[in-house]
């Protein structure tokens, strides 16, 4: 009976010991993110400051694989804004993230100080290469619409996804089809229709917010909600 | 120190509460949703789900190259021309309430009852009717340069034309 008893009494010790705290990874502690709303660099606009909200909690990382690169393509090297210099530059595939939702722009942003701003926010690939990193589905969900240069993606959540500047002929998705969270949708490319522009993902996220009865559908900041998927993501837990 | 202490209040009104909002369902045209002439049966078939009132510009409702991707809380109807895209959509979930907070009611008081832009490239109209969220969107193969992309005209047009296809309650 003794000897019965000794069983489930040592996998309950086992059980209750402590974990080892899992050694980080080395992408894991290069990882590093300047505050939701600091834009970088100054002049790129006035971000929403103190908003670290997840306003999507849980999604997928929209790139399959790290590292990749949250910051300014506008402002970044070589960018239209930016500093004169190669769009590959190595200075623009480094960490910190830098939060570019509230950057600069013509168009209507009520979210942002100044009531102007970007709507998403732009992600670099690990490497300066087009057409070789999978953006993927960051919740389930069905495939809206296919422009020229855009996937939308409405999550299970209600919450719209939008994807720009993927190549094309890579998209695997149709108008209508139904995707599971981290379905690869298409490559990360530099297509924008005609108009030039640099090998990244805008990647923005749009919901409904209710209030006192009335709704308006706004493009919510993705910053906060991609770095907590990134954490997953780095830690082989996407 | 104050400005510490406020800014995590500040925007701790945002709630995750998704859910369904209420419409204020318009007296049906019978003559826009039975029409003398049949609608495409991409279009009947696709919407026949959805629970909110199908609107899509008149000139495109006997397009059968249509392509509608539908549920009973949304629908998203695109139409495809030479060298861009039509795309007319409405919503009626939300996914975020908010509670007495100065900001969103701002929002929602300075906010025009439609909006014309082009953001990103794209041409948008948004707006909200019935307690329903619709959008129209042109996405131009050339953004820059196509005049149904830089200028208003054809998405005023669009949403000038819009008529009541479908939908129930």
């Amino acid at each position: 009976m003794k000897k019965l008893l000794i069983i489930p009494m040592l996998l309950l010790t086992i059980g209750c010991q402590q974990k080892p705290s899992k050694e980080l990874t080395d992408e894991e502690k290069k990882f590093t993110y300047s505050p939701a709303g600091k834009l970088t660099p100054v002049k790129s606009g006035k971000g929403r400051n103190g908003d670290n909200y997840i306003y999507a909690p849980g999604i997928r990382f929209p790139i399959e694989s790290a590292p990749a690169y949250l910051n300014s393509q506008v402002y970044g090297i070589g960018g239209l804004f930016g500093p004169k210099g190669s769009l590959c530059d190595e200075k623009n595939y480094q960490y910190p993230w830098h939060d570019n939702y509230c950057e600069k722009r013509r168009w209507g942003m009520p979210l942002c100080p100044g009531g102007k701003g970007h709507q998403g926010v732009d992600i670099r690939t690990a490497t300066c290469e087009k057409k070789k990193y999978y953006a993927v589905a960051v919740e389930d969900g069905t495939i809206t619409y296919i422009g020229k240069y855009t996937v939308k993606l409405r999550g299970k959540s209600g919450r719209t996804y939008r994807y720009l500047h993927l190549d094309s002929p890579s998209v695997l998705v149709k108008r209508g089809q139904k995707v599971h969270r981290g379905e690869r949708l298409g490559l990360v490319s530099n297509n924008m229709g005609s108009t030039k522009t640099s090998i990244h993902l805008h990647f923005d996220m749009k919901e409904t917010i209710k209030i006192d009865g009335k709704s308006k559908k706004v493009y919510v900041p993705p910053y906060t909600s991609l770095i907590d998927a990134y954490k997953r993501l780095l830690q082989g837990n996407p | 120190m104050r400005l510490l202490l406020i800014i995590p209040f500040i925007f701790s009104f945002l709630h995750a509460d998704s859910g369904i909002l209420d419409i204020k369902w318009p007296k049906p045209n019978a003559k826009q949703q039975k029409p003398s002439i049949p609608y495409p049966k991409v279009l009947t078939e696709g919407i026949k789900d959805v629970k909110l009132p199908v609107y899509i510009p008149n000139s495109y409702a006997y397009d059968k190259n249509m392509i509608v991707v539908a549920d009973k809380n949304f629908y998203t109807i695109s139409f495809l021309f030479k060298g861009a895209t039509v795309m007319v959509s409405g919503d009626k979930t939300y996914q975020e309430s908010v509670s007495n907070k100065q900001e969103f009611k701002e929002i929602l008081k300075t906010t025009p009852a439609v909006t014309f832009e082009q953001e990103e490239g794209i041409m948008t109209a948004e707006f909200n009717r019935h307690g329903v969220n619709y959008s129209i969107e042109i996405e131009c193969d050339k953004p820059e340069s196509d005049e149904r992309c830089t200028e208003t005209k054809l998405i005023k047009d669009l949403y000038n034309r819009l008529i009541m296809v479908g939908g129930r309650a």
